[in-house]
């Protein structure tokens, strides 16, 4: 029997505005795949690249880090650090042979639950145009 | 051997030692094959003698200063070596009026093994062009006239040319060969934690297992870690028991660094890292 490919997607929402509208997705019952695991860290900021490499290590497809948009951060700074972060990781992976679009960083607010929707549909899809990740 | 050289090291640790100025002195002095060196510690006058310098003084003695915070030392540091002072200072670990920095002009290192010394130079010394420490108190033997023969980054821009898989494949290949003895982060300047991520049990992110996914996990987050702070010595590479290529590793961050955030670790002392900054307005193609 065979399975079809479902990509695996491990997405860090920052608990003030992504996971608030990834909720606003979810109560007004708008439709996106389901392949998403959700984590929900306090900001964009707290998520490490360890976090991001383990998830690649134990079988993630893609890895979406998502916070409040550039000044709105509840911290007031958290995402800008990520964003520098999660630029340099980015090329990092890609050269180590995990394609860069697996990882996304956007940007998604607490009233934006269409936004989250269409993110992970447009996500899922490109994970599944990429296919399964080369195993070890 | 530049026994001119050699001598200002030693006079200057005698007196230094005799002035009261340091405790001690970290140098070099000969291994005990006759060819290689290997560091020394001088605490009294008679051990000075032993001091030396040549092309087979590669090792970054900035690492000993984290186990001798202290106590006042001197410390011979070649000019890529004085980019870790920088860093160690720029971090809070040492205190610029507890070290006495003699600097040394470098003719470019070669690669030393037990009673083997090569006759070409080292690569990170073939595109060098620091004549001089970036930072010293006293500097013996003067400038050296660098000219870089070669292109810093072109054997990285091979790399980055290759196709994703064969890049995969390629470092596969590498981190399976990794045995976790962690030899690369023990020599490395910039690795001081008290204690390290992949010595954490609870939560267990290195996995005790030496498998290819734990060791790539192990050597990407060490060089990560790394980013904006490597300083180029390459002493990781250097004591690698396997030869993985980690100066492809780092020197990539290094390079990539450079072009995000126009930052180079170790030239200044007081700029603020990239990791420790950032600006509302800039574009890094990513997270627009």
């Amino acid at each position: 029997m065979s399975v079809e490919y479902q990509p695996k997607v491990i997405g860090f929402l920052c608990n003030w505005c992504s996971y608030a509208g990834a909720d606003v997705a979810g109560t007004s019952r708008m439709d996106y795949p389901h392949n998403i695991r959700i984590i929900r860290v306090p900001c964009s900021g707290r998520v490490d690249p360890l976090f991001v490499l383990k998830c690649f290590q134990r079988g993630a497809d893609g890895v979406l880090v998502s916070g409040c948009h550039p000044g709105d951060c509840h911290y007031t700074e958290g995402n800008y650090h990520a964003r520098r972060r999660f630029a340099l990781l980015r090329e990092f992976l890609d050269y180590l042979g995990i394609a860069k679009e697996r990882l996304r960083l956007e940007w998604v607010s607490a009233s934006e639950g269409q936004r989250f929707a269409e993110l992970v549909s447009d996500f899922t899809a490109e994970l599944n145009k990429l296919g399964p990740r080369s195993k070890i | 051997m530049d026994t001119e050289l050699i001598q200002q090291i030693r006079d200057k640790a005698r007196s230094l030692l005799a002035e009261g100025t340091v405790e001690g002195v970290i140098g070099y002095e000969r291994a005990s094959d006759g060819i290689s060196s290997r560091p020394l510690f001088a605490y009294d006058s008679s051990a000075t003698e032993r001091l030396i310098f040549d092309e087979t003084c590669a090792h970054n003695l900035v690492k000993y200063l984290l186990n001798k915070k202290s106590r006042k030392m001197a410390v011979v540091v070649k000019p890529c070596d004085s980019r870790a002072i920088n860093l160690l200072l720029n971090e809070g670990q040492i205190e610029r009026d507890k070290i006495f920095v003699i600097g040394v002009g470098c003719p470019g290192m070669v690669e030393t093994n037990w009673n083997y010394k090569s006759e070409t130079l080292q690569a990170k010394c073939r595109s060098c062009q620091l004549s001089k420490p970036l930072v010293y108190d006293f500097l013996a033997g003067g400038e050296f006239e660098r000219q870089a023969e070669e292109e810093t980054y072109s054997d990285i821009t091979e790399a980055e040319a290759e196709s994703l898989a064969n890049r995969r494949e390629f470092w596969l290949e590498q981190f399976g060969r990794c045995i976790r003895c962690y030899a690369c982060r023990q020599v490395c300047p910039g690795c001081y934690c008290p204690v390290c991520f992949a010595e954490r049990l609870e939560p267990l992110w290195v996995g005790i297992r030496i498998t290819p996914e734990e060791n790539e996990l192990w050597q990407t987050i060490r060089s990560f870690h790394l980013a904006g702070r490597c300083i180029g010595c390459n002493e990781c590479e250097r004591v690698c028991p396997v030869d993985i290529p980690l100066s492809l590793l780092n020197r990539k961050l290094e390079k990539d660094v450079k072009e995000l955030f126009a930052f180079q670790a170790g030239l200044d002392p007081e700029e603020q890292p990239p990791f420790a900054t950032f600006k509302k307005e800039e574009k890094l193609e990513f997270g627009e």
